[in-house]
């Protein structure tokens, strides 16, 4: 299979405090990947390295190399816009802009100078449609996404994600803000997203690591203690500290 | 012992209501004081500025027609119409407020999003010592630079103007005294939005200049509105430093950039302390048709904003 990220020595500082230490990962193509661990191990701090959005915090140190594709990432040359067009992210909060729905969805594509119509019809509609959204919203695109609940509205976040054609999607605690019927709906998407993208996903809870992803990443303190098969990792864990996490004796 | 912890309990649930009680009638006194202020004013305003066009007025009843729609103010002949004085203020009004606007949300966008923090925070200081300069200190600046600097120009076009005080010192002045007022609203305007939603955009690909522009602006625009609201409002309702610079001209409309012009405000203003009678009580009458035209502009900014929501929300 495919290597989507190759995560080699990868050192981060946010100022004096090291928040990952020397972390070597290989996330797999068209795989869930949930990283887990208690607040404040590093797994958000590694997810926003993917895309980039740690640019956005003062005082960040790299060292390290992340290789998507042809492209290393950590280095600074890169075009970053490129980057996040085509690895998506998904947040903790549903954060819809302050707009109708259909121009969240192309917001995206309107970025990149896309302005024909039809194509921006077709992918809302494809986007949507994949985002398991559209029958509840088709005849409303043009009321604001605020009026959505917050279940939709983090589905019309990943549609948003979706339209445009990233490979790979970021999800940070995406259903940690919503009620389990909502956090249900997300997680059979993501199931089924998963033929087409690859998607990486933080969570707090083991039991959604456990649902829904293929390999699953054990943080503690910075450091990936464990990283296999999700099944493994849950059933058999090698490191002691794995099984006093998942066996709920801290964290 | 048990029986006296509830009883305590008791007695501190009541005063804990009494309190509570208390500070619910003190918000609802100071909302009453504040409210009342403003209808006492307009009453008192409505009161006087009505009395000259009663039957029973003792210097000579006015004509409401031609007092509103009136292209003439002259004191020495008793003409009042204040049609023509409308119209001047809605233009040096709104000039004021076009010219301003775009560079007060540029300027507030810039200091919170752009800028480096220290420059940011050096702006946002100055622009707050500017919104606070007394309006009369902006008066004798425009005097002193603005209308000379006019007057120049004017010549260089071999225009003649009135030494320079003209229709477009009081737009230049009016623009420069609300521009501190709309920024200051903008960037706070601009510093309330969610950053989860800047996140959002950069994280799909937007430019950061994109995500300024379409997302920053965008969820301000109420904020930024209530700035051009409040700036407009100050446009129309400065006096000291406007009738510096006006000229009042005594018929128009003014519709001459460099020709003087005459705003309800410096109508108001001068030579108040040195009337009686018809001309003293008409100001007051020119004071309530000022606050109607305020309100209606509010009105129609507000209009205003709710159609450029609705192209996006």
């Amino acid at each position: 299979m495919e290597k989507a990220f190759s995560i080699k020595n990868l050192d981060l500082y946010y100022g004096e405090n090291q928040a990952l230490k020397n972390i070597n990962l290989d996330i797999m193509r068209y795989e869930v990947t949930a990283f887990i661990g208690p607040s404040g191990c590093g797994k958000s701090t590694l997810l926003r390295c993917l895309n980039r959005m740690n640019d956005l915090i003062p005082n960040v140190k790299i060292n390290g190399e992340i290789h998507f594709d042809e492209m290393e990432v950590v280095n600074n040359k890169i075009d970053v816009v490129d980057l996040r067009t085509r690895v998506g992210m998904v947040f903790q909060k549903p954060n819809p802009f302050p707009m109708s729905i259909y121009e969240n969805i192309v917001y995206g594509l309107r970025c990149q100078g896309i302005k024909n119509k039809q194509t921006l019809d077709k992918v809302c509609e494809q986007s949507l449609k994949r985002a398991a959204l559209w029958d509840e919203v088709k005849d409303r695109l043009k009321d604001s996404a605020y009026a959505l609940s917050g279940g939709q509205q983090q589905r019309l976040c990943i549609a948003r994600a979706i339209a445009m054609e990233p490979e790979v999607i970021l999800m940070d605690e995406p259903t940690s803000a919503l009620d389990p019927i909502a956090t249900a709906k997300i997680e059979e998407l993501i199931q089924d997203l998963k033929k087409d993208y690859t998607i990486i996903i933080v969570t707090h809870s083991m039991q959604q690591a456990a649902r829904i992803s293929d390999k699953t990443a054990f943080f503690l303190m910075g450091e990936v203690i464990e990283f296999d098969q999700t099944g493994q990792l849950f059933h058999i864990p090698k490191d002691k500290r794995t099984e006093d996490y998942i066996t709920g004796r801290f964290g | 012992m048990t029986t006296t912890l509830i009883k305590s309990s008791k007695e501190k649930k009541r005063f804990k209501r009494i309190q509570d009680q208390f500070t619910k009638s003190m918000f609802l006194l100071s909302a009453m004081i504040s409210s009342l202020m403003i209808l006492v004013i307009i009453l008192f305003i409505a009161q006087r500025g009505l009395t000259p066009f009663m039957p029973d007025y003792k210097y000579g009843t006015q004509d409401l027609f031609k007092f509103l729609f009136g292209m003439v103010w002259r004191q020495d002949q008793a003409i009042y119409g204040v049609g023509f004085i409308v119209i001047n203020t809605l233009i040096s009004g709104f000039a004021a407020l076009i010219l301003a606007f775009p560079i007060a949300v540029l300027t507030a966008l810039f200091s919170v999003k752009i800028a480096p923090k220290k420059v940011g925070t050096l702006l946002e200081t100055t622009i707050e010592i500017l919104a606070s300069i007394p309006s009369v200190v902006y008066g004798v600046f425009a005097v002193g630079s603005i209308v000379p600097m006019i007057q120049t120009i004017a010549q260089g076009f071999g225009i003649q103007t009135a030494g320079g005080s003209s229709m477009l010192a009081v737009i230049l002045l009016l623009a420069i005294m609300i521009l501190p007022t709309i920024t200051s609203i903008s960037i706070t305007a601009i510093k309330a939005v969610d950053e989860d939603l800047e996140k959002a955009s950069l994280a799909l690909g937007a430019t950061t200049t994109q995500t300024n522009f379409k997302i920053v602006l965008s969820a301000a625009k109420s904020g930024i509105f209530a700035g051009a609201i409040l700036g407009l409002g100050r446009a129309f309702g400065e006096a000291t430093a406007v009738s510096m610079v006006a000229g009042n001209k005594m018929f128009g409309p003014t519709l001459d950039f460099f020709d003087i012009t005459r705003t309800m405000t410096s109508t108001m203003l001068a030579g108040l302390k040195e009337t009686i009678g018809l001309d003293y009580d008409i100001r007051f009458s020119v004071g309530l048709v000022l606050m109607v035209v305020i309100l209606v502009s509010n009105l129609s900014i507000n209009l205003l904003k709710q159609r450029i929501g609705k192209q996006h929300a």
